[in-house]
């Protein structure tokens, strides 16, 4: 403990200065020094990695992945890895009016003094910020403009499996899973540095060549046939792959799991104990990417969920723990699991709960487990209207397992259902489109008929609509979005096809959804056009209140991008794709397949039922629920 | 923080004999450098995780939605720091005030660190505390030393009218009938300002004031100056004659 002299005389000077963080509001998203931050000498570490997420402190603090990868690479003694966020937009003023460079939250050391600058792309409509921030921190944008003294800027996250949008701006991408191999990086950077032999592109080399899953953009040349498709990647070295498999964990139960949590001090986004119960999803719902790249399907045990959650618990007070998994019923031992974790959470007053629920697996049983959330509604995503639809997209989901679900909710006391939907799925007809709030009725009808409702309050049925975007490595990465026009129709005929005052219709931004797609199916061509967003200030595009639909078409047409043949074309089964650079396990073969299937509307079972040879098991998984031989 | 050794090693709070009644302890800590920052609806967010995790044995609330029972003392505003923050807490074990400190001081940082745990005093409530006394800073090139004899001049001399928020919105008021004491130095590039200024209810005189008074009478601090900072320290709280310090 420090004195109390000395606490009045010490001068706070370092990092942002005070005077700055007085003027700007939320400055406990800049101040750093929460309990769980981890501190170390950086005279005598290694390397110092920036862990940045390209978006506010209070949705950055929430990730599970940065929890991770934060305390993976924190666990090397000597590597030292800090936390940084994209200031808000009155702390940006503030830094460009006073030529304050980004500083990490740890140290308060500007970021561009790092050895590494680690971006995790969570969703396409970042990119703006993160170059924002590459900006920010006085650090080129574009690799081939760095030099040896500047940070290595890498990227990974769910995004990177098609980097090519971004692939000027990065030295390099993790494919895949990083607990293993973002350390494998730092620590190759470390070997050589001791070696003596480091240099920006000797390490890169050396990288792409020697460790799977890394993607070195650099190092591979795009050639482009006359209609702007890809004709060809080329690799400019022969020693380095010619298609990039990302990596896995093999083992969930035995993978790097974090004991604590930086706790923040202001509220965020989702504040509360996270543990993944596995990774990747039995469904194949054709249009969800998460579905597809997260393959192989992988459990963990239940005990070690359970002691990874009550340690984040003993180190941390939380009052919610939230069981992070695409689709939580489908885990094999969600009922032993939920047992366990009750034993302890109930005493404790800690609240269980249970997102992503599937309506077919959704049982009073479960549903006791969670009544501990005081939330009045549910919500559940059938995704589509009308069941031909549901089979296109193999949903799997029968009308009869929704109302089944609801009539359950209802008995439980609630009276408001919330339904999320997609429109724009391939094959959709208005007839289709009509069946969303048909079925939003028959949901309130089915209300009426249950004896045991609560009757205390009217039910309500919030229905949410988002515009389909097509992504990479899903059977539907062919396909055309709709237009914008079509979108914003569709969006108007679902309106006028709602009639009752109990049902509730929002939806989702459609030129943001435009954008969303040119950025999900784009190539390195859009390099340019991000470049120029940048250029023009361009940052937090997935917020509504910096999104510009407009300046995004003035910049794709100031630099000669033609957004439709991103998102309004449909690709040709045969052209190479902008992603084909990567495998992710699933082969294109299965997802012809599964492309061919959606026009039949014939359904595919599920990973459990029988194996539909998606190509993901030749990486193995312990508990994964492939089978074990390699096809 | 305490290392993992400690967490695993540590009692449960349920090993502690209940007691019959719940028994209030006082809490002072302190709140200083980046939790300076951090608002009093964030720091009771943290405090109740930070209960939590240090094992106390909370008595908790017998209502729909139970809640540990914590009382806070004055609030401080943000882009201040403390010396003497005070919280009341009800528990329902028989656990020592010396381990309740050290078990919060494991769950706590040194800038949001317990000073002093003890059973409230008989009749001691924190509607007592009516002055606070306050170590304000300000660095900047350029000080004249004649400048303290000024500013102590000017901030004491009645009346200094200034626009003062309230719940009731904004009122005119004579500033320095709010100022107890008030003491000013300058060496080198560093003014300070020591006073004791109203903290009680309707009558709390913001610090910020003092600053603001500065801002706009000497032209300190001028807006966008980010060479220049000031510090406000509360150093002590004091019962309504001013000198007896709160317990």
């Amino acid at each position: 403990m420090k004195m109390t002299q000395e606490i009045e005389n010490r001068n706070n000077g370092a990092r942002y200065s005070s005077t700055l963080l007085k003027s700007i509001s939320k400055p406990g998203r800049y101040a750093g020094g929460e309990y769980g931050q981890i501190v170390k000498d950086k005279a005598t570490v290694k390397a110092r990695f920036a862990f940045a997420f390209p978006d506010s402190y209070e949705i950055g603090m929430s990730n599970l992945g940065m929890r991770i990868l934060y305390g993976a690479l924190n666990s090397h003694e000597d590597i030292w890895c800090e936390r940084v966020f994209a200031p808000w937009v009155d702390m940006q003023e503030q830094m460009i009016g006073h030529d304050l460079a980004l500083c990490a939250l740890e140290s308060g050391d500007a970021v561009r003094e790092f050895d590494f600058l680690g971006f995790t792309l969570q969703y396409e409509m970042c990119y703006t910020t993160v170059l924002n921030m590459l900006s920010l921190a006085h650090i080129p944008l574009r690799a081939e403009d760095r030099c040896e003294e500047h940070p290595l800027v890498i990227g990974g996250g769910p995004c990177a499996y098609n980097p090519e949008p971004v692939a000027d701006f990065f030295d390099l991408f993790n494919i895949g899973e990083g607990e293993e191999m973002l350390p494998e990086i730092v620590r190759l950077y470390i070997r050589m540095k001791d070696e003596g032999r480091y240099t920006r592109a000797d390490f890169l080399h050396e990288a792409a060549r020697t460790i799977p899953g890394v993607y070195v953009p650099s190092l591979y040349r795009v050639s482009y046939h006359e209609d702007g498709t890809i004709e060809a990647y080329t690799p400019i070295y022969d020693d380095i792959p010619t298609k990039i498999e990302k990596r896995i964990i093999q083992d969930l139960d035995r993978a790097y799991f974090p004991k604590t949590v930086v706790m923040p001090y202001i509220e965020t986004v989702q504040d509360r104990i996270t543990v993944e119960v596995g990774r990747g999803c039995i469904r194949g719902c054709r249009f969800c990417q998460a579905g597809m790249v997260y393959r192989p399907v992988r459990e963990k045990t239940p005990d070690v969920i359970n002691c990874q959650a009550r340690e984040i618990f003993d180190t941390t007070g939380y009052e919610e723990l939230s069981l992070s998994s695409l689709s939580i019923s489908d885990y094999t031992r969600v009922g032993e699991l939920t047992d366990k974790l009750l034993e302890w959470t109930n005493p404790n007053m800690v609240n269980l709960s249970l997102p992503s629920l599937r309506a077919d697996s959704f049982t009073k049983e479960l549903m006791d487990k969670v009544t501990s959330i005081r939330a009045s509604s549910i919500t559940f995503a059938p995704e589509a209207g009308s069941q031909r639809l549901r089979d296109v997209i193999n949903k799997n989901l029968d009308e009869a397992d929704l109302m089944r679900a609801v009539n359950v909710a209802f008995e439980a006391g609630k009276n408001q259902i919330k339904l999320y939907f997609m429109q724009g799925h391939p094959t959709e007809t208005d007839a289709d489109l009509a069946e969303i709030p048909a079925l939003a009725h028959r949901v309130i009808d089915e209300y009426y008929k249950n004896p045991n409702r609560n009757k205390a309050r009217p039910p309500q049925v919030t229905i949410s609509v988002s515009p389909f975007i097509p992504k990479p490595f899903t059977p539907f990465q062919w396909e055309a979005q709709d237009t914008l026009e079509e979108m914003r129709r569709k969006q108007a005929f679902v309106g006028t096809c709602v009639t009752d005052r109990k049902i509730k219709y929002n939806h989702h931004d459609a030129p943001t959804c435009r954008i969303e797609a040119v950025l999900a199916r784009g190539d390195r061509r859009l390099g340019k056009a991000l470049e120029e967003a940048c250029r023009r200030g361009f940052k937090f595009d997935a917020w509504s209140e910096y999104f510009d639909y407009d300046a995004w078409m003035s910049v794709f047409a100031d630099t000669g991008i033609d957004p439709a043949f991103y998102a309004n074309r449909a690709y040709g089964l045969d052209e190479v794709l902008p992603w084909d650079i990567i495998d992710c396990g699933v082969t294109k073969a299965f997802l012809k397949r599964e492309r061919e299937r959606a026009y039949k509307a014939a359904t595919t079972p599920n990973c459990r039922e029988a194996c539909s040879g998606c190509g993901a098991n030749k990486w193995g998984g312990e508990r994964a629920c492939c089978p074990n031989s390699k096809s | 923080m305490l290392s993992e050794q400690q967490i695993v090693n540590r009692k449960p709070k349920e090993a502690y004999p209940a007691l019959e009644q719940p028994r209030t302890v006082r809490v002072k800590f302190r709140k200083i450098g980046n939790l300076q920052y951090i608002s009093h609806l964030d720091l009771q967010r943290t405090i109740s995780r930070v209960l939590v995790r240090a094992g106390i044995p909370m008595w908790y609330t017998k209502g729909f939605n139970p809640h540990a029972k914590m009382t806070f003392g004055l609030p401080l505003s943000v882009g201040a720091e403390s010396l003497c923050e005070y919280l009341d807490l009800r528990i329902d074990r028989d656990m020592s005030c010396e381990e309740i400190k050290d078990r919060l001081n494991g769950a706590l940082t040194d800038e949001l660190y317990v000073l002093d745990v003890y059973a409230v005093p008989q009749g001691s409530a924190f509607a007592d505390i009516i002055w606070a006394a306050y170590d304000i800073r300000l660095r900047t090139q350029g000080l004249s030393p004649s400048l303290a004899d000024e500013i102590k001049t000017y901030l004491t001399t009645s009346p200094l009218m200034m626009d003062k928020k309230s719940k009731s919105g904004i009122r005119q008021v004579d500033i320095t009938t709010l100022i107890r004491s008030l003491d000013s130095s300058v060496e080198n590039d560093e003014l300070r300002i020591r006073a004791t200024l109203c903290v009680s209810g309707s009558d709390y005189l913001n610090p910020e004031y003092l600053i603001r008074a500065l801002r706009e009478r000497f032209g300190l601090l001028p807006e966008g100056d980010m060479t220049s900072e000031y510090t406000i320290l509360r150093t002590h709280v004091y019962l309504t004659d001013g000198v007896t310090e709160f317990k």
